[in-house]
């Protein structure tokens, strides 16, 4: 593992410095999944955070680290305070990474049951 | 039983019962006490007289196999057994015949010791229809199946169980339906003369006063000491149960009662029912509120149990296009049609801040509606305006019960309005018409155009948010939700049951789906007691059946688990219900509570989900449907593989069976 891990970064390094900074960013995206899992981010925000009634949806649109730091340490409302001693600075670094990474979600005019539906319930 | 000669009220029945055991003997060649236990003289006979052995339990099932059969196969067998004079009368046949009287459907029940004779007489003398027996596999099913049959049939149906351990198991559903202000007859089996109880376990099934565990949220009880009081209580609780605030009520029947013997003349008589028209508001306050809604210029109308019949919804929508006022439906039964544009439900947050007169209309927890709370700092803070007038027409105050708290925190109003709102409105209706000049009328036409587009934006964001997630698995619960609706919405259907809260789905059916009748939707399990979706949505759904409605269940999957023998009722009573399964593999709610609290504490909440999720191992759920005689498919983790499921699932419940699809879902 180490080793593999040692061998891939000396090969992207030695061929170009973008596709190591992807890598960066794939196993930012990973670790930031994990936490949203680990900490129960999910529970409300739904598994890749495209929201409920249990909570906004955090994706499209993510807020910067700094805005969901600010947030989730004081929030007043409806949802739970994540002091630091719970969660650091840089793993909602990463959870904003993975939450960057969700594919947008379609549009309801593209669903076919979503896209007659009226009001009126025809 | 033929022991205790000692006893002289129900001797004289027990004498009467040898002597005609010994005469049916002669001419009938009766098997013996002894015969019918071994069932020894039965298998004799039937090789003797036809040389076979007697049938196997399969050829019997074969013979007699579905419920219908049999309801169908028992009247001839009962003229027979009369004309033969081997059917007497017996106490528990009268108690049938009261039964009758008041058109009683079903009683949902389990077997029991001490109802036997009540059992037999339902099945055999009654020829198990009016009321049929429905067997249950647990008392709390059973109480959440009269539950759902009463919201569907708007009709009272019974539970029978033991005054004992049956009456422990019903309790929590009871509970609910007493939260829920369902009426329901408990018929507790009891032997009140300890010199009638047979051996240790009679002892250990009789109690002095059984229905003392569940008085509390029960409206009525009696113990009759004869058939002539059993009859009238239980036309008195009948009607005490169907009269606004209504409520369960339980009869204890003693088992020395159900087996005595009835001479000829000797029958007691069956009194007269005679529903109670349910109470109306005072006229002079009634007008007062006329008056007052006429004159507001922002009020708002809070509805939760208003409509306790399709009138109920009829009349609420008069009134409020009359006025043009918005309705907040808190939906514990579906009171104002989600496709109306004065339904705006959804706009609450904004509407209640801003409203000038709050008119509450059988609501338990007004102060809820016109407070907010702040569970985690323990505050709370009104949400409504100063000067603001709140009126509430219910049954509220008649609802007389201390010990269990479901009665909510006071709420202090300008006028409180004592009636059942339903009767009250067509009162208020006319006082309102009489209240409004021409010119106010013109000037509230007015207000139509504004609510039309709030409806329609607010149906337009839901519309929008459906789509969030639409290809996410688990699967989200809006597009679980709406593959259920592009398959029912042709179909006359109604959502029976959502479980403990529509919440737990995003209240997705109601953002989306269209109820434009009372009847499709039947609210939730209201003392919040785990353990009701599926039995209610099964006893809904019997209901449904005769009335040619197509029933739907989203299933909670932590509810699931209290409960799912209901699953074989609906299977063995050939119920037709689609069951979809809100599998998010958790406790979800509770899940989410104990993240907050872990967090406010600042102990991380690594070990927040110890006790709240169901996984490890994940539980399938079609399997156990599979298990009980039920069609099922699942888990369902791709959304794209729901509405083929979806689609087989719906021809099996329109041929008349139930039909089960587990969905592994997100947590909300
Ligand atoms: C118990 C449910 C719950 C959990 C768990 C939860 N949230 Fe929330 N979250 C909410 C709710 C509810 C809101 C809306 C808050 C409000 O309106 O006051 C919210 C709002 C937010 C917002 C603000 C969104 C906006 O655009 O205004 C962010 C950011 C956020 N949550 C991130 C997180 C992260 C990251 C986690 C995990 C570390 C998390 N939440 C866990 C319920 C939850």
């Amino acid at each position: 593992m180490k080793l593999k891990l040692f061998h891939s970064t000396v090969l992207l390094f030695s061929l170009f410095s973008a596709a190591a900074s992807a890598q960066d960013d794939a196993v930012a995206v990973d670790r930031g999944q994990k936490t949203f899992m680990r900490v129960g981010c999910y529970e409300c925000h739904g598994t890749d955070g495209k929201g409920n009634e249990a909570g906004t949806a955090l994706t499209p649109d993510t807020l910067p680290p700094e805005a969901i730091a600010n947030f989730i340490r004081f929030s007043p409302g409806r949802m739970p305070v994540y002091p630091e001693e719970v969660l650091s600075d840089a793993e909602i670094e990463d959870i904003v990474a993975f939450l960057e990474s969700v594919p947008p979600s379609p549009d309801a005019d593209d669903i076919d049951i979503l896209k007659g539906l009226t009001p009126e319930g025809e | 039983m033929t022991s205790s000669s000692q006893k002289t009220k129900a001797s004289v029945g027990r004498r009467n019962f040898l002597k005609t055991a010994v005469v049916a003997g002669a001419s009938t060649a009766l098997p013996t006490d002894s015969e019918a236990a071994t069932g020894k003289k039965a298998a004799s006979d039937s090789s003797s007289s036809q040389g076979l052995a007697a049938p196997s339990a399969e050829q019997m099932n074969m013979e007699a196999s579905t419920p219908e059969q049999l309801a169908e196969a028992q009247p001839d067998q009962l003229a027979a057994n009369t004309e033969s004079g081997a059917a007497k009368s017996f106490g528990s046949d009268f108690m049938i015949d009261v039964m009758k009287s008041l058109d009683l459907d079903y009683v949902f029940s389990n077997p029991g010791s001490s109802f036997l004779g009540l059992h037999e007489s339902i099945t055999v003398y009654g020829g198990n229809s009016k009321p049929e027996f429905i067997t249950c596999m647990h008392e709390e099913s059973a109480a959440a199946m009269a539950n759902g049959y009463y919201k569907a049939a708007l009709k009272p149906a019974a539970i029978m169980c033991h005054g004992t351990v049956g009456l422990q198991h019903a309790s929590m559903n009871l509970y609910n339906a007493w939260c829920d202000r369902v009426p329901l007859i408990a018929i507790l089996g009891n032997t009140v003369d300890a010199a009638d109880r047979m051996g240790a376990t009679t002892w250990r099934h009789s109690a002095q006063d059984p229905v003392a565990m569940v008085r509390d949220f029960t409206k009525w009880d009696d113990q009759p000491a004869s058939l002539q009081a059993f009859a009238e209580s239980m036309v008195r609780g009948w009607k005490i149960a169907t009269t606004p605030p209504m409520e369960p009520i339980a009869l204890a029947v003693d088992s020395t009662l159900q087996e005595m013997e009835i001479g000829d003349g000797e029958r007691p008589k069956i009194p007269r029912y005679t529903p109670s028209e349910p109470p109306q508001g005072a006229r002079g306050a009634v007008r007062e509120t006329a008056k007052l809604l006429v004159e507001a210029e922002t009020p708002v109308i809070i509805v939760d149990r208003l409509a306790r019949t399709p009138e109920g919804m009829r009349l609420l929508v008069e009134l409020a296009e009359l006025l043009n006022v918005p309705v907040i439906d808190i939906a514990s039964r579906q009171n104002m049609p989600t496709n109306h544009y004065l339904n705006q439900t959804r706009q609450s947050g904004r509407l209640i801040p801003s409203a000038d007169l709050i008119l509450g209309l059988e609501v338990t927890d007004f102060w809820g509606q016109v407070n907010s709370v702040n569970r985690a700092e323990m505050t709370s803070e009104p949400r409504v305006k100063d000067g603001v007038k709140l009126i509430t027409i219910s049954v509220n105050d008649l609802y007389m019960k201390s010990n269990y708290q479901d009665f909510q925190r006071y709420a202090p109003v300008d006028i409180s309005v004592s009636g059942d709102a339903e009767a009250t409105l067509p009162a208020l209706i006319e006082e309102v018409k009489e209240a409004m000049s021409r010119s106010r009328r013109r000037t509230l036409a007015e207000k139509e155009k504004i609510f039309r587009k709030m409806h329609a934006d607010s149906f337009e964001e839901s519309r929008q948010l459906a789509a969030r997630g639409w290809d996410s698995s688990p699967v989200s619960t809006a597009r679980m939700s709406m593959e259920i609706y592009e398959q029912i919405k042709d179909e006359d259907w109604a959502l029976v049951s959502v479980g403990a809260s529509e919440r737990f789905i995003s209240s997705w059916p109601h953002r989306l789906w269209n109820f434009d009748e009372h009847y499709r939707y039947l609210g939730i399990g209201a003392g919040g007691g785990v353990g009701y979706g599926l039995p209610a949505a099964v006893g809904a759904a019997l209901a449904n059946k005769k009335l040619g409605r197509f029933s739907v269940n989203i299933q909670c999957d932590g509810d699931f688990m209290y409960a799912n023998g209901a699953l074989w009722t609906a299977a063995h009573h050939r119920i037709p219900l689609l069951t979809v399964m809100h599998n998010n593999r958790a406790y979800a709610q509770e899940s989410m509570l104990v993240q907050g609290t872990a967090n406010r504490r600042k102990r991380g909440v690594e070990r927040a989900s110890i006790g709240t999720l169901i996984q490890d191992p994940n539980i399938d759920y079609a399997k156990l449907a599979e298990g009980m005689g039920v069609w099922s498919a699942g888990p369902i983790e791709n959304p794209d593989d729901l509405r083929p499921a979806l689609i087989e699932a719906v021809k099996v419940v329109k041929s008349g069976y139930p039909a089960l699809v587990d969905v592994v879902t997100q947590m909300r």
